[in-house]
């Protein structure tokens, strides 16, 4: 038997929003610590991670670990039947090939509840290796996913290069070229709103547009954003979901063409 | 012809073998093409409705027409081709090959029929039945490849066993042909309808041998079997034993030997003479130049020259032409986007249950007849 329910089903439906675009579908692994997920898009040029943990939730049984295969569109169109202030639980049999949602109004005067087929996936388990990262930076999710955008009018990839003075982001296309320079500032009142970098040595990589794209849709989840970086190591972006877990995406920088 | 009815076979017995992909997916990746496929393709595919595409002197262009834009489609797409030409025909081959001119005449005749009677269906359908890849469009599409700045390769014999070498040698990440037997030569990845039109919108096909021996719970000496006794270009099959029953006896005895001394030879009699030893041999050590030894390098093309070689006589449009170098030129530009897959590590897989298996049963019929209409894309020679 398995149970999670948690009292903001938006955290849910942001997660979905922010996941559905890279993945089809998905594994959700539940165990006692928490609900899991990790899976590459088709062309495994990235990767997404998710950890709920269980204490974050306000009820959580797993007596069983199961893993749950589930078409994330699907998904996503269940949670959109939620209201924000909706609770939400989640619960299964062992060894069921349906997973219930449930959605409880505030006042529990209206009580919905969903099934959804799961699907059975082949499923990758990728071990990531820990990393000494050369720069990691924290900013505003709200900055970079701006950045982004702004960014990819002009071209397909963006250049992130980090210096002791500063983060500096470039593209460059048909049009011209265009830079972001974002300088570390501590503003102690909100946190939020500070840059800090932390450097070992200064890195620059190039990464594709679309992904980084892909990534801030995860944006509303978190206020602040961090990217860890080293030379010929993927990029890991990563939110952190206030209480309850982190979304991380990694992302495989382009490279460039060796004389074959 | 390939290996008869593998696709489908493998379709129901091994699904998770076969993938599908869009090629939007392979950026970055070599692989290698088998040209004669290629070429035989693009004689019967581009057309129009007075027939074959041709030159001021009534040659025919379909296959540089279709070599040139279909090579710029995959390296827009980041792909990175090598082309493979066929060498001698390996002497198994001959009786099959005699077969296939047998088949040419049978079309010739009734060509010159349908010609008297002015039909023009049925000379449009003899027409294209007739085609032949010749010597001449086979150097004619290297020529432009170089042209191009795209790499060729000419096998010493088949081309499909080239290719497997190569992906083996890991020179290249698959084979791109429709012919099943490049696994059957040991090519690890197998891509179908990579070169196919656009319009046509259909997915690649990404065949893993690993999985496919996985599936079919077979190694590869005895999946060599298994495709002889389907039916291959090089020697005969038993008469009456068709795919199921074929699969269920490799399973059983492992061998054709073992399989010969255990089924009622009066009910199934093999071929006469049945050289399936020979034809085991060719598939297990195919002549190939060993890949090690080659060297692949694309260039940047030759604007004026491919201008020169086909504007003029060959009556290409230049201005698509040079914008087709543009393409070529900004795809080599551009970064490739590298993968996750040389950082993580695979710690498990977990293949889907069983049970999911059975659920799938009406999906694998749609695809079965998917597959049967693909088997007849495959070239003659």
């Amino acid at each position: 038997m398995f149970e999670a329910r948690l009292t903001a089903s938006a955290t849910f439906k942001k997660i979905l929003d922010a996941i559905k675009d890279l993945l089809n579908e998905a594994s959700f692994d539940c165990s006692e610590s928490g609900i899991q997920l990790q899976a590459m898009d088709n062309s495994h040029v990235s990767l997404v991670s998710l950890m709920l943990r269980s204490d974050g939730f306000d009820k959580y049984r797993c007596d069983r670990n199961l893993t749950m295969g589930m078409n994330l569109a699907n998904m996503a169109k269940i949670f959109k039947c939620a209201n924000n202030e909706d609770t939400v639980t989640i619960k299964a049999q062992d060894d069921a090939d349906i997973v219930t949602f449930m959605f409880e109004a505030k006042k529990q005067e209206k009580i919905s509840d969903y099934e959804m087929k799961l699907m059975n996936l082949d499923q990758e388990h990728l071990g990531i290796p820990e990393t000494d990262f050369s720069c990691v930076i924290r900013m505003p999710s709200g900055e970079f996913a701006r950045i982004c955008k702004d960014l990819a009018q002009f071209g397909e990839s963006i250049m992130i290069s980090c210096t002791k003075e500063g983060v500096k982001f470039s593209t460059g296309g048909d049009i011209g070229t265009a830079n972001v320079k974002i300088a570390q500032t501590n503003n102690f009142e909100k946190e939020e709103e500070s840059v800090t970098i932390e450097m070992q040595e200064p890195v620059s990589l190039t990464f594709a547009c679309q992904y980084l794209n892909s990534f801030t849709k995860a944006t509303p989840l978190a206020s602040q954003v961090q990217l860890s970086m080293s030379d010929n190591v993927p990029l890991v972006v990563e939110y952190q979901i206030p209480d309850l877990g982190h979304l991380r995406f990694y992302l495989a920088p382009k490279i460039e063409e060796d004389e074959n | 012809m390939g290996i008869l009815g593998l696709s489908k076979l493998l379709a129901d017995v091994a699904p998770h073998a076969i993938r599908e992909g869009e090629i939007k997916h392979y950026f970055g990746r070599k692989v290698a093409i088998d040209a004669s496929m290629c070429l035989y393709q693009f004689l019967i595919a581009v057309r129009n409705e007075s027939g074959q595409l041709t030159s001021v002197d009534g040659e025919t262009t379909s296959h540089l027409l279709g070599t040139f834009y279909r090579t710029i489609r995959l390296i827009e797409n980041g792909i990175k081709p090598v082309y493979v030409f066929d060498g001698k025909p390996p002497e198994l081959k001959s009786a099959e090959l005699s077969k296939r001119q047998e088949r040419r005449d049978e079309a010739q005749k009734a060509l010159d029929k349908a010609t008297e009677l002015g039909d023009a269906t049925e000379v449009d359908k003899f027409n294209r039945r007739l085609v032949k890849v010749t010597r001449h469009h086979a150097d004619e599409a290297k020529q432009l490849l170089t042209l191009m700045g795209v790499p060729y390769i000419e096998a010493p014999c088949e081309a499909e066993a080239q290719c497997a070498a190569m992906v083996k040698g890991g020179l290249v990440y698959a084979t791109a042909t429709e012919d099943m037997d490049a696994l059957t030569f040991g090519s690890n990845v197998l891509l179908r309808h990579l070169t196919f039109s656009e319009a046509r919108k259909m997915p690649v096909q990404e065949i893993h041998l690993s999985k496919v021996l996985e599936g079919l719970e077979l190694d590869q000496k005895a999946f060599v079997d298994l495709c002889i006794l389907l039916g291959c270009d090089y020697t005969e099959s038993i008469r009456g034993i068709g795919p199921k029953r074929a699969i269920e006896l490799i399973k059983k005895h492992k061998s054709i030997e073992e399989i010969l001394k255990n089924i009622d030879v009066k009910k199934y009699p093999p071929p006469e003479n049945w050289n399936y030893e020979g034809a085991r041999q060719l598939f297990e050590e195919p002549e190939v130049m060993d890949a090690a030894k080659i060297e692949l390098k694309w260039t940047d093309p030759d604007e004026e020259g491919m201008v020169k070689f086909l504007c003029g006589d060959k009556q290409f449009n230049e201005e698509r032409v040079r914008n087709g170098v543009k393409k070529l030129l900004k795809s080599r530009s551009t970064s490739t986007q590298g993968r996750l897959d040389g950082f993580f590590t695979v710690l498990s897989t977990t293949p889907a249950k069983r049970k999911a298996e059975n659920k799938k049963e009406t999906p694998n019929k749609k695809k079965k007849t998917g597959a049967g209409a693909g088997r007849g894309r495959a070239k003659p020679k």
